[in-house]
């Protein structure tokens, strides 16, 4: 498959990339090697307990000071999917109608390129944008097991690619609600809009029991809010967010192919 | 032999807006046909859905024989399509902007942009947001040209070119038709249209006024007739007459406008015992400004 498209997009967003993985992998690292002087803070840990609704807002549930805890707490629940979504919602909006905004997007679509092409393309510059935050920010958080922080590099794996996915799942959300609305703020409304409705749905519901049966219509929930920087990924995981994923993109060709452009 | 482009009843409405309507056109291969229009009229919108950049909401177009929709790849191989508001990547130069259109255009086109390039005395080596208006326009050009594509859809192709450039491309546009490709263009100033058409539409609200040969639009242009007479003249005859307004009529020298037949006007006026006669056709500028304006009968009423 040609490339021509997704790299031409990867390189007018190098330098907002590059500045997402250095901030990133400052932050994991300054993450990662604080573990020690927190691992047995008894007073953080009963600070987080003493108002559970409060840190669950934050994605923090149960023990902060465990290893799953702190990840949870300070990276994965929170931190990552915020950066990740930041990108790929950004991307998505941008990258159909944040484009044809702009009036470049015309210049792709006179081609002689399939517009289907050109979804597929954008998605795997998205999946590459997405995909270099989870490696850097994974590999220094496999670095912890030099402080400490006793992580398998199986489960790291496993939840930066599930981390990956969710941020796909949205930045797709944005993309479809770009080539359905043609304007990229609209795009990134709706996409972050159901995001933060998401975030709040699996962070709560471990402390807020009304909340409870709705988690699992919270892509969150399927990602990173079911214990999986411990417990794994489980298939069920994987399919859900491929699923939608799939779903999405199939979604994003069909509104494209039939997108009034400037 | 197939047309380079055919509409029947192509038109476009947003909501209850209506961009374009019952738009029919044929222009043959190998012509240059020019699309005129005051701003807004709906030439950018008309462009667009022979580019398939958007669907047309009544009506088709084929292009090159082609379906805009169904067969757009085939169809954007072969036509080359300069935007009216052309945006390039700001941060590209226009060499990468061309490395990166050979890519996708082929490698041979890579040799026909250097030398367009050349030639337009593009600015290749500076990142295009650095680049005036007239500078990116070319960028453009050249973009829409290295491909040799069969049809030349070009839209407001020479706004921001120096007259020198503007010759240039004209003399390039010459160059592409003798080679039997066509050039459909769309402007607002009819200058460049008549310099370089063949025949032209014009397109006001939506809708097609007229379509014909630079020549015979002309031809049908008002007549301006000036006679001189010894004493005062009264305008009531010639006011009696159809197609014919009275410009003024003081001391002896009458001025008319004359869209319909010459001769009953010639009749009165010899009936007067003119001392002197001058006739000639109005500039084709008025004629349309008076098609622009969307007088019912061009040339009867404006002025």
């Amino acid at each position: 498959m040609r490339t021509e498209i997704a790299r031409l997009d990867l390189g007018i967003r190098r330098r907002l990339m590059i500045g997402y993985l250095v901030g990133m992998a400052l932050y994991t690292f300054i993450v990662v090697a604080m573990y020690p002087a927190f691992k047995d803070s008894e007073s953080l840990n009963k600070l987080i307990q003493a108002d559970s609704t409060a840190a669950a807002l934050f994605g923090v549930s149960g023990s902060i000071t465990s290893v799953g805890g702190w990840l949870n707490g300070n990276i994965y629940a929170n931190f990552l999917p915020l950066i990740m979504l930041l990108l790929t919602v950004g991307y998505g909006a941008s990258s159909l109608a944040g484009q044809d905004e702009e009036g470049t997007l015309c210049l792709l679509a006179t081609l002689p390129i399939p517009r289907s092409r050109i979804v597929l393309q954008k998605i795997g510059a998205m999946g590459a944008q997405g995909a270099a935050l989870a490696v850097v920010v994974g590999a220094f958080v496999l670095l912890g097991n030099s402080f400490g922080l006793a992580v398998s590099f199986g489960n790291v794996a496993a939840i930066s690619v599930s981390s990956l996915l969710l941020g796909l799942d949205f930045g797709l959300l944005a993309m479809a609600a770009g080539a359905a609305l043609g304007r990229r703020g609209a795009a990134i409304g709706a996409a972050s809009a159901l995001a933060a409705a998401s975030y709040l749905l699996s962070s709560l519901a471990p402390v807020v029991n009304t909340v409870k049966p709705g988690r699992y219509l919270s892509l969150f929930y399927w990602s990173i809010g079911n214990g999986q920087i411990t417990a794994g990924v489980s298939a069920v995981d994987y399919g859900v967010l491929a699923v939608v994923g799939v779903l999405l993109a199939a979604l994003v060709i069909i509104l494209f192919r039939r997108a009034d452009l400037h | 032999m197939t047309a380079a482009i055919q509409t029947s009843g192509l038109g476009k409405t947003y909501g209850s807006t209506v961009a374009v309507s019952d738009l029919d056109l044929v222009v043959e291969p190998g012509e240059v046909y020019g699309f005129l229009g005051p701003n807004g009229a709906g030439k950018t919108t008309t462009i667009r859905m022979l580019l398939a950049l958007q669907r047309p909401t009544a009506g088709g177009a084929s292009i090159l024989g082609l379906d805009p929709w169904r067969e757009s790849v085939d169809l954007h191989r072969r036509v080359g399509y300069l935007p009216g508001d052309l945006e390039l990547y700001p941060r590209m130069t226009g060499r990468q902007h061309l490395e990166w259109f050979a890519r996708i255009r082929g490698e041979e086109s890579l040799a026909r942009a250097r030398e367009l390039s050349e030639r337009f005395d593009v600015v290749l080596d500076r990142p295009t947001h650095e680049l005036s208006k007239g500078n990116r326009q070319k960028v453009g050009l050249v973009l829409a040209l290295m491909h040799s594509p069969e049809l030349l859809v070009l839209d407001e192709p020479t706004s921001g070119l120096d007259p020198l450039m503007q010759h240039e491309f004209e003399k390039l546009v010459h160059e592409v038709v003798a080679e039997g490709r066509t050039v459909f263009l769309s402007s607002h100033e009819l200058d460049e249209v008549q310099r370089l058409a063949d025949r032209v539409a014009i397109i006001r609200s939506g809708r097609l006024v007229a379509t014909d040969s630079v020549e015979s639009l002309r031809r049908s242009a008002p007549q301006r007739v000036e006679a001189w007479f010894a004493t005062p003249v009264d305008p009531a005859p010639f006011t009696a007459l159809a197609g014919v307004r009275v410009l003024s009529a003081e001391d002896g020298h009458l001025v008319l406008r004359v869209s319909g037949g010459i001769a009953p006007v010639l009749r009165e006026i010899a009936a007067l015992e003119p001392l002197d006669l001058l006739a000639r056709h109005a500039d084709l500028d008025e004629l349309f400004l008076d098609l622009y304006r969307g007088s019912e009968k061009a040339g009867d009423d404006a002025d």
